[in-house]
């Protein structure tokens, strides 16, 4: 990767966007007839599909349940083809339990889940291509398939990952950007509020520039959010209009 | 084009609280906020500019409203929780309140609501219960002396995997919900064990309550097709039976498909299926 510069002079980035610009996002609920709830996100080339089961018995062992509140169990899984190389492992590795737990506290945040008590709420979110801005697709997946399943949120919750090039802060990055190794942080962000209901960063990144890459990952988030209010809008429109309303 | 332009125009306004009364009919989305409408000034009994004695003069009375499914309160404004339209009732009798808002939302999974009737199926027997599955996070319970002329000595004859409309007595979120099979006086009143035959099958939540609706013609249309029985939940489960198998099929494979279907291919299919 040596030599190939992310930010050229005139403010271009590789695939040729400017710096707080977004890829093309197209997503679709209801996707699934068997599931409560499903939702399936094209974020440029990144897919993920999201799969919601609940409120519904505690599955395993009774001891789980928790007495005022639902429990929300996230799982993440990437499928073997979605990356450049092949992956051996889809679920069950570190990433991906790391990742189910990221999921977790950001949705715990987001859905009302002391309305259903001793009860369990499945959040399934499979990668079906990896091109950078995956925890951000599965959030955003997640978020449409909780809607359309039905299940009471106080918000959307919109996500956006960020990262820093050359003094500029920029946002929604792709593959090539996260592989050339510098700083990058995700961000969930309940629009409405603006109250943030997780942000990741692992590595480092001078106190500085934090400020503008929040703030970069915040602008698009909300970015996010309108495109998705858009969708949910008329996936609930086409409903109800077979529903004779 | 003009569809988009107000889908557009919709998403812009959603940021800011709005007046419940002028969001009636459209898409509302989780985390917009709705302000309840105020109450007008009473004029004093004694006329003539008398005003009422406020407590707190500054803040304005405003209307009792309930808050049905779908929203919650958070302050002296509504929040909502799903996504959907928006509905409002008008108060009944003349007292007071502003009615009931709600938000129809479309949903498979069913949450337990005490009054509704549903369709469940029984899963075990101990002691003096039955353990029926409805469909929610819970099995319901259901007592062996809540059917009609049941007493101790006289239990009634149900076995597990048998399918049961009840209704819910207690069902809330912080106990297991119960059902029984009589009403108030003591009366079946057409609940009670389902007979033998027929298929059960799922739907979603928001085709039952169409099809519940007074003047459905979904229904209409049906009975005149073939002489049917048919029981429907509220937990989104309708059981059928015709005479033969293949016409409980047929009707079973026409309710589920009413979902997708408009009006037009509706009736399209029903007078191809009258005239074979």
């Amino acid at each position: 990767m040596a030599g190939l510069e992310l930010l050229s002079d005139q403010g271009y980035r590789v695939d040729g966007r400017r710096a707080g610009e977004l890829r093309k996002i197209q997503a679709r609920m209801g996707v699934f007839a068997q599931a409560d709830g499903s939702a399936y996100i094209e974020q440029g080339n990144t897919k993920a599909l999201a799969v919601v089961y609940g409120p519904h018995e505690i599955r395993g062992s009774r001891a789980r349940a928790l007495p005022d509140r639902a429990l929300v169990n996230c799982q993440y899984s990437s499928a073997t083809f979605s990356t450049g190389e092949r992956k051996r492992r889809p679920h069950g590795d570190r990433k991906s339990c790391e990742m189910g737990l990221q999921l977790r506290q950001t949705f715990e945040a987001a859905i009302l889940t002391q309305l259903h008590p001793r009860s369990q709420i499945d959040i399934y979110v499979q990668v079906l291509q990896a091109d950078g801005g995956t925890y951000a697709a599965c959030v955003n997946a997640a978020t449409l398939a909780v809607m359309d399943a039905g299940i009471p949120m106080r918000d959307f919750v919109c996500a956006c990952s960020a990262g820093f090039v050359d003094g500029t802060a920029l946002a929604d990055l792709s593959h090539v950007e996260e592989a050339a190794g510098g700083p990058q942080l995700a961000l969930a962000l309940l629009p409405a509020s603006g109250q943030i209901a997780l942000l990741e960063m692992d590595a480092r990144l001078h106190e500085d520039h934090l400020e503008p890459v929040l703030e970069a990952a915040a602008r698009a988030a909300r970015d996010v959010h309108t495109l998705l209010d858009r969708v949910v809008r008329q996936h609930v429109r086409e409903a109800s209009v077979l529903l004779g309303d | 084009m003009a569809e988009a332009a107000a889908i557009a125009a919709e998403s812009l306004a959603g940021s800011k609280a709005r007046a419940a009364r002028t969001v009636l009919g459209q898409v509302v989305l989780p985390g917009e906020e709705l302000l309840l409408p105020e109450q007008e000034d009473a004029e004093g009994p004694g006329g003539a500019g008398e005003r009422l004695l406020r407590l707190n003069p500054g803040a304005r009375s405003r209307v009792r409203v309930v808050c049905g499914p779908g929203l919650r309160r958070s302050g002296d404004r509504l929040l909502v929780t799903k996504c959907g339209r928006l509905r409002h009732k008008e108060p009944g009798g003349g007292g007071g309140g502003g009615g009931v808002y709600w938000v129809d939302s479309q949903q498979k999974r069913y949450v337990p609501v005490k009054g509704d009737h549903v369709i469940g199926i029984v899963t075990a027997k101990s002691g003096d219960i039955f353990k029926v599955d409805v469909g929610g996070s819970e099995p319901a319970s259901l007592s062996y002396l809540a059917f009609e002329g049941a007493t101790k000595r006289n239990r009634p004859n149900v076995q597990v995997g048998d399918l049961i409309y009840g209704q819910f007595l207690v069902a809330n979120k912080d106990m297991e919900p119960e059902m029984v099979c009589i009403d108030s006086c003591g009366r079946a009143n057409g609940m009670g064990v389902i007979g033998q035959d027929g298929l059960l099958f799922k739907v979603t939540l928001g085709l039952i309550r169409k099809l519940l609706a007074p003047d459905c013609e979904i229904i209409q249309e049906v009975g005149k097709l073939y002489p049917l029985e048919i029981v429907f939940g509220m937990n989104g489960r309708i059981w059928v039976k015709a005479k033969t198998i293949q016409q409980t099929l047929i009707l079973a494979n026409i309710l589920e498909a009413c979902e997708h279907m408009t009006t037009d291919q509706r009736k399209q299919i029903f007078s191809r299926l009258a005239e074979s």
